[in-house]
């Protein structure tokens, strides 16, 4: 048997419930992927993992800005959320780094969009 | 070209779609995935199990421009010709590839080492334009980078 | 704590940024507040030939055209005080508005929760409980019109459909989005699949159709993996299948793939695909909402009209309607790419001008040259000079200037690139494409191609011109389907617009922005050549010889035009003629 109304209700209680404090997310499309944003997303898991931070780290689809990928959104308390583009294997290492544990934001990669 | 259980694979891909309505397509793809072209004998097989004339298949095979009737090269090199990669000088870069390697599109080097193929927008047209070998992407690629990509590629298979 | 983003939005002023973001941060430390103020230079601020720019975090200001003694006041009103400086300030109104995209870069693409969290699937169930007529009167109220180019109100096709009698009837989504530089499909199917999925189900149950195809480019792996995955787990939860949401709707779905045929986006060569035949298209009518697949009534619907549809069930037709215009409702994603600073995509409210998407969202053009045209629709669209980069974007307004909204390919075209080598560029797009079955679109099309070639390389005869423009109107009027009827546009347009620069061609045998080859050569001046060989070096076809003290020679007679010397000279000693 399928689910009803109801079902999508509490589904989406739920789901709404789930959602992370903090969140980083990276464009997981073709043109992020084709820039880059598989070894991205695998320093950013590996890095919160081995840290120990409380952040989720997960994919999304395109964000739009193509020629800014691999482009990275980060919400975490206590720093504004923004979005940086163009990142590296070593602005992820900053992301974590500065933006994540010392809130401070990472220079020269944010783009307002 | 010879190809060992040949029916055997054809048979597993014409089982998945004998029921469904207007599987031609559905079964070339299932066999262009797994061979990286659609050999001759496969068609022949297919002609034979779905009971549908070769030309038929043929017909199909050569209207679409994904279908391949050639195996591929070691390495398979697509250049994006779509617009955005066209106004940003992608045409060089084909010209750059067939000085390079003496093949034009849709041939393989006499080693079997390159396949250039042309093809019509990868859609990351932010990072135009674009060269891409075996799925590997190159954004931005200017003349005289074309020499190094290749290079990269027949040097990793020099090593091997 | 305060943070200030600092950027150069001129692109030319480095060493002034450098000094602002030094003056600033010594004058916060100065007074103590570095540790309550970041100062953070950025990539881009949304912000575009305003000088220095700034924004100050949290409150959201935004200054212009700054200078080193602004910075005083900065600290004193706005990083001590929290207050705007009315002066300096810019009022930046995002242009930007998210509808088809509203979950693309928001959601996890391979997470059923996370579509259900964001209102996912509550405009199938408001659908249901609606009824198929009722669903078909808000679709009327919406005034959504089909985003896959032609502008068909979705409303009356799926009308026309539903009345039609049949036991069984079918939707498809067009997903074979084959206009080469442009993606929004694409990116839609790989960001937000479910909303597709869920637009094609409100779609099926409107009309009567029990089963519905994906037809997607093989071209598009990953969406094609996305939107397959997406269909698993809604047959897992029985979204899909027997009695949807406990009522007596029933629904499946399948993926077909494209196999690299631009016909297909049309109607009937795409139901010839999916049949699994070659994509010849075929007369109309009988249109496809009467005899379509396999005989049966059948609408199909591009991938961005299906990805409007729960919006409008979740936020109600009428809510729709308030966007855009008065004929064409709705938002509009495009593709801008080509010479623009920021190519990517944007999704912007219908009536919205060219201008403002290329220079206020798209940043303008790529190391500040200058425009010549932006071309929309792709191989079935046309240029628009820059005086008419007023006029806002609606499907009449576009067909007016002789292109089309089409499936929203945008391409910036700047003053390097000539005109006659863009529409040889498309027409020979849509020579490779052409089916073949008919004889306007088959042989004019090959004629123009000739005659266009022929112009390139400073070979054409006085009556080209004429020639170009009654094959194409010939294309136009005569050709079977959308591809060879639209084919002729790309050259339609540049000649309209753009006459004397096919006359310079013609006539004086040059190419005014010295893209063809044939017109073009080479030449290094022995007064600015340093002789560092650098051209000599980078030379393809290896016919640049000098030496230090001689200085570099190009051997005419060998030269290949490339332009690589052009391009790499540091100290403008080659010449382009």
């Amino acid at each position: 048997m399928g689910i009803v109304k109801q079902d999508l209700l509490n589904m989406k209680t739920v789901a709404v419930n789930k959602r992370a404090k903090n969140w980083i997310r990276v464009g997981y499309s073709t043109c992020g992927v084709a820039a880059g944003a598989k070894e991205v997303l695998e320093v950013l898991t590996e890095e919160a993992k081995t840290r120990g931070l409380d952040v989720e780290v997960k994919k999304c689809g395109c964000l739009g800005l193509c020629s800014a990928e691999p482009l990275v959104e980060v919400n975490v308390e206590g720093a504004p959320r923004v979005f940086y583009g163009k990142v590296n294997k070593d602005v992820a290492h900053k992301i974590m780094d500065e933006h994540v544990c010392q809130k401070k934001l990472v220079d020269g990669h944010i783009y307002e969009i | 070209m010879v190809v060992e259980n040949l029916a055997d694979d054809v048979k597993k891909v014409v089982e998945r779609w004998k029921d469904k309505e207007g599987n031609l397509i559905m079964v070339l793809h299932d066999i262009q995935d797994h061979y990286g072209y659609v050999p001759r004998e496969a068609a022949l097989e297919i002609s034979r199990q779905l009971d549908q004339p070769l030309a038929r298949i043929y017909e199909v095979l050569t209207f679409y421009n994904y279908f391949k009737l050639q195996p591929p090269g070691k390495f398979n090199i697509s250049v994006c010709l779509g617009t955005a990669c066209y106004l940003k000088g992608a045409a060089a870069l084909i010209e750059e590839v067939t000085r390079v390697l003496h093949i034009k599109e849709g041939e393989t080097t006499k080693d079997g080492l390159f396949h250039l193929q042309i093809v019509r927008c990868l859609g990351c047209c932010g990072l135009a334009p674009v060269i891409t070998v075996d799925g590997k992407v190159y954004s931005a690629v200017k003349r005289a980078d074309v020499m190094e990509i290749i290079a990269e590629h027949s040097k990793n298979h020099g090593q091997k | 704590m305060k943070r200030i983003l600092i950027q150069d939005t001129d692109g030319n002023k480095k060493k002034d940024l450098r000094d602002f973001a030094v003056a600033l941060t010594s004058q916060l430390r100065e007074r103590n507040l570095d540790g309550q103020c970041q100062v953070v230079t950025v990539a881009d601020l949304g912000v575009y030939n305003k000088g220095l720019a700034a924004r100050v975090l949290p409150e959201g200001f935004i200054y212009k055209n700054l200078e080193i003694k602004n910075i005083t006041e900065i600290i004193d009103k706005t990083i001590i005080a929290g207050q705007k400086i009315d002066a300096l300030a810019f009022d930046k109104k995002s242009k930007q508005m998210r509808v088809v995209l509203r979950n693309c870069g928001v959601v996890d693409p391979e997470s059923f929760d996370e579509y259900v969290g964001n209102d996912g699937y509550q405009g199938l169930v408001r659908a249901l409980e609606m009824g198929p007529e009722q669903a078909i009167a808000e679709m009327k109220k919406s005034g959504l019109r089909g985003r896959g180019g032609a502008g068909f109100p979705t409303w009356l096709k799926w009308d026309i459909t539903r009345k039609v009698s049949g036991d069984v009837k079918y939707i498809i989504c067009n997903g074979d989005e084959g206009d080469p530089g442009a993606y929004m499909d694409r990116s839609v199917l790989e960001g937000d699949p479910h909303s597709v999925i869920e637009g094609m189900m409100i779609g099926g149950f409107a009309v009567g159709a029990t089963y519905g195809f994906f037809y997607i480019r093989a071209e598009y792996p990953l969406a094609v993996e996305r939107i397959q995955k997406a269909i698993n787990k809604c047959y897992e939860k029985g979204l899909l299948g027997k009695n949807i949401l406990g009522s007596n709707f029933n629904f499946d779905m399948e993926i077909r793939l494209g196999a690299g045929a631009f016909v297909c986006g049309e109607e009937t060569a795409l139901i010839a695909s999916v049949e699994g035949l070659r994509g010849y298209p075929r007369p109309r009518p009988p249109f496809p909402s009467v005899k379509g697949l396999w005989d049966k009534p059948t609408v199909i619907n591009n991938v961005e009209t299906l990805a409007n549809i729960p919006y409008i069930f979740a936020k109600g037709g009428e809510e729709f309607g308030k966007i855009g215009t008065e004929g064409s409702k709705g938002t509009k994603v495009f593709a801008v790419t080509g010479k623009v600073r920021n190519s990517g995509l944007v999704e912007v409210p219908m009536g919205i001008t060219l201008r403002e998407i290329v220079f206020d969202i798209g940043g303008g053009v790529f190391e500040n040259k200058a425009i010549k045209a932006i071309q929309t629709g792709g191989p079935s669209g046309g240029v628009i000079p820059e005086q008419y980069f007023d006029t806002p974007v609606e499907y009449e307004s576009l067909q007016k200037l002789g292109s089309i909204m089409g499936s929203g390919g945008m391409i910036v075209m700047d003053e390097d690139d000539c005109m006659v080598d863009i529409s040889k560029f498309y027409l020979g797009f849509c020579v490779d494409e052409s089916c073949g079955k008919c004889a306007p679109c088959r042989i004019g099309g090959t004629q123009m191609l000739g005659i266009l070639t022929r112009i390139s390389e400073g070979k054409g005869k006085a009556d080209d011109l004429n020639k170009l423009n009654q094959i194409a109107l010939a294309m136009q009027k005569a050709s079977l389907c959308g591809l060879g009827q639209t084919a002729p546009n790309p050259v339609l347009s540049t000649l309209k617009y753009f006459a004397e620069e096919y006359r310079a061609h013609v006539e004086d045998g040059k190419c005014p922005s010295g893209k063809c080859a044939s017109l073009v050569s080479f030449l290094i001046h022995k007064d600015k050549c340093t002789g560092c060989g650098l051209c000599a070096r980078n030379c393809p076809v290896n016919v640049i010889a000098g030496s230090r003290q001689e200085k570099y020679v190009i051997d005419q007679e060998k030269c290949i035009s490339c332009g690589m010397c052009y391009q790499v000279c540091k100290f403008d000693a080659v010449e382009r003629q």
